[in-house]
């Protein structure tokens, strides 16, 4: 891999809480434009990993990190405006949330928050992030009703509308079709490999058929260890380096 | 058995399924009682008190002056003096505990500060409101040099009440789950707008369910007034409605009826129970008001 088609950089990541290590000096890299998958089992510092990329570690009280996180030879723990950085990542959490506002006010919300106000821009990019996420056609006329009232399947792709409505350059997926249903995961699937063209996903995801579907390359952790990471064919070849890389993809345990 | 027998019994009840109905009755019955036991002494004591007052209830009664040494006439000075320790108080004391209720559930760190304010919060709200009035005696009678006046005994109601104003806003914040504020801070929305736009709106009515409630706990106590501004006897002009100054001093429903009941002779019975009748009528009109908030709540839920 060469350096600079690498998005993100990131050099012996060490996380813990209080007293107790969850991430233990991982060094891996994200190359740009494609899906690059994360597998491993609970407990294993998937989602810490993420909260660090887009820092919203720093809310975390008892949080420990150390090493170096580069996006674009940047690093960011270094950036100044943090807010205007967590804006370039976007972020879709394993449960769907529908913030307590209207369809529409759910997608105009961060843009409005940093400044946007303009009413025909605000349209645009609110039907364009929605039609990106797949529900452009399910909402397009009912955009004033209250996104909680949405089915679970429709909240993840809201939430999924959400993070692009600050048109991030990564986007985080952490386990998102765990509470949706296998149709609308095929769905999301599809928008990510359409999305993956402009922008870096890391999808994270305990379904390792998932990653294996979508991820060109793949890593694997396991107790905060980085056990193997590769192109996703060589993960699930049943060849990979380390033995228990091959027990994970293969069902042994996880 | 045959299988026809199994077949027939098997959905007739067992003694083991009569039990847990008879429990379950049981158990519903003893609820159902102690909730009329609670529901009983409060009727009776509203009947028994209109029962009472009758003979010198009317309309002119709340807005009329006392007369003949306050054995006749009405209440309008005491009236005006309650609602104007209890608008004060609470115009000091709201802001100040929700403003407060925020920092403490949406910015303070969980370190060993934030956890000692969270327990004298808990324990000031607690203390006996004859503790109340002497520190209000001494801080601001005394020590502010305020004397007895509306001020003095607005400023320790507001004392008495932030700690429950703090509690019961920090209780309406945090029923706003957690994951609305992750996925707003997700988008680089700042604590601050996070707060306005998703926080706030949510929970508005929670808070103000518990400042309202308040109000009713400022209206009926005497204790902290009685020392801090309150007094027996204040000639007011009867058109007035702001007859008070900050720095005089006032009369006040709770404080007029202990005076009334305890210090003047011979005065009818159906005065005394009137004045019981409109403190009540002020706490459970307070109180309409903030179950009415609350069915509001439960009907425009958003999530």
């Amino acid at each position: 891999m060469v350096e600079s088609t690498a998005k993100l950089k990131i050099e012996d990541l060490k996380i813990s809480y209080g007293d107790k290590q969850v991430v233990h000096g991982i060094s891996f890299e994200i190359p740009r434009n494609e899906i690059f998958g994360v597998i491993g089992p609970a407990q294993s510092g998937k989602t810490s990993m993420l909260k660090v990329i887009n820092r919203t570690i720093d809310f975390t009280a008892n949080a420990h990190v150390s090493g170096n996180v580069k996006i674009d030879g940047e690093d960011v723990f270094k950036v100044k405006d943090v807010y205007g950085y967590r804006r370039r990542i976007g972020m879709v959490a394993p449960l769907p949330v529908g913030l307590p506002l209207t369809i529409y006010d759910n997608v105009a919300f961060a843009p409005r928050s940093f400044g946007l106000t303009d009413k025909d821009q605000l349209d645009a990019l609110v039907q364009r992030c929605l039609e990106q996420a797949a529900l452009w056609d399910e909402v397009k006329d009912r955009l004033g009703s209250l996104g909680t009232k949405l089915s679970g399947g429709q909240q993840q792709r809201l939430t999924i509308a959400r993070a692009l409505s600050h048109q991030p350059e990564v986007l985080c997926l952490d386990e998102f079709s765990i509470a949706i249903d296998p149709v609308t995961t095929m769905k999301i699937e599809d928008v990510l490999k359409e999305l993956s063209s402009e922008m870096t996903i890391i999808l994270v995801t305990n379904l390792v058929q998932q990653a294996r579907r979508l991820a060109k390359n793949t890593m694997f952790l396991l107790n905060g260890e980085l056990i193997e990471e590769g192109a996703t064919d060589h993960i699930f070849s049943g060849k990979a380096s380390n033995p228990k890389t091959n027990e994970f993809v293969s069902g042994a345990f996880g | 058995m045959s299988e026809n027998e199994i077949n027939s019994k098997r959905f007739t009840k067992t003694s083991l399924v009569l039990k847990k109905e008879f429990n379950e009755k049981l158990a519903k019955g003893i609820f159902f009682s102690m909730t009329l036991a609670m529901i009983v002494p409060l009727l009776l004591i509203v009947s028994f008190l209109i029962y009472k007052a009758w003979p010198s209830l009317s309309f002119s009664f709340i807005f009329d002056m006392p007369k003949n040494g306050m054995k006749e006439g009405g209440i309008w000075p005491a009236f005006l003096g309650t609602l104007y320790l209890v608008i004060i108080s609470l115009i000091i004391a709201a802001p100040v505990g929700v403003m407060a209720a925020i920092y403490l559930n949406e910015y303070a760190k969980d370190n060993w500060l934030t956890r000692t304010i969270n327990l004298a919060v808990i324990n000031l709200a607690g203390v006996p409101s004859i503790v109340h009035a002497l520190f209000g005696l001494g801080a601001f009678v005394l020590f502010a040099g305020m004397g007895t006046s509306v001020i003095a005994a607005s400023l320790t109601l507001a004392v008495m009440t932030l700690p429950v104003i703090i509690a019961s806003t920090k209780e309406a914040l945090s029923a706003v789950p957690m994951t609305f504020r992750q996925a707003s801070w997700n988008m680089g929305v700042s604590r601050w707008q996070t707060i306005q736009r998703i926080v706030l709106p949510n929970s508005i009515s929670g808070i103000l369910t518990g400042i309202i409630l308040q109000v009713s706990r400022a209206a009926g106590e005497t204790a902290p007034i009685m020392f801090t501004g309150a007094v027996v006897f204040v000639p007011i002009a009867g058109d007035e409605v702001l007859a008070y100054g900050l720095m005089d001093k006032c009369m006040a429903l709770a404080m007029h009826l202990y005076t009334i009941s305890t210090q003047i002779p011979n005065v009818p019975e159906s005065l005394q129970f009137a004045i019981a009748v409109a403190l009540l009528g002020v706490v459970l009109l307070v109180n309409a008001l903030s179950i009415g908030l609350r069915v509001y709540l439960r009907t425009h839920r958003k999530w």
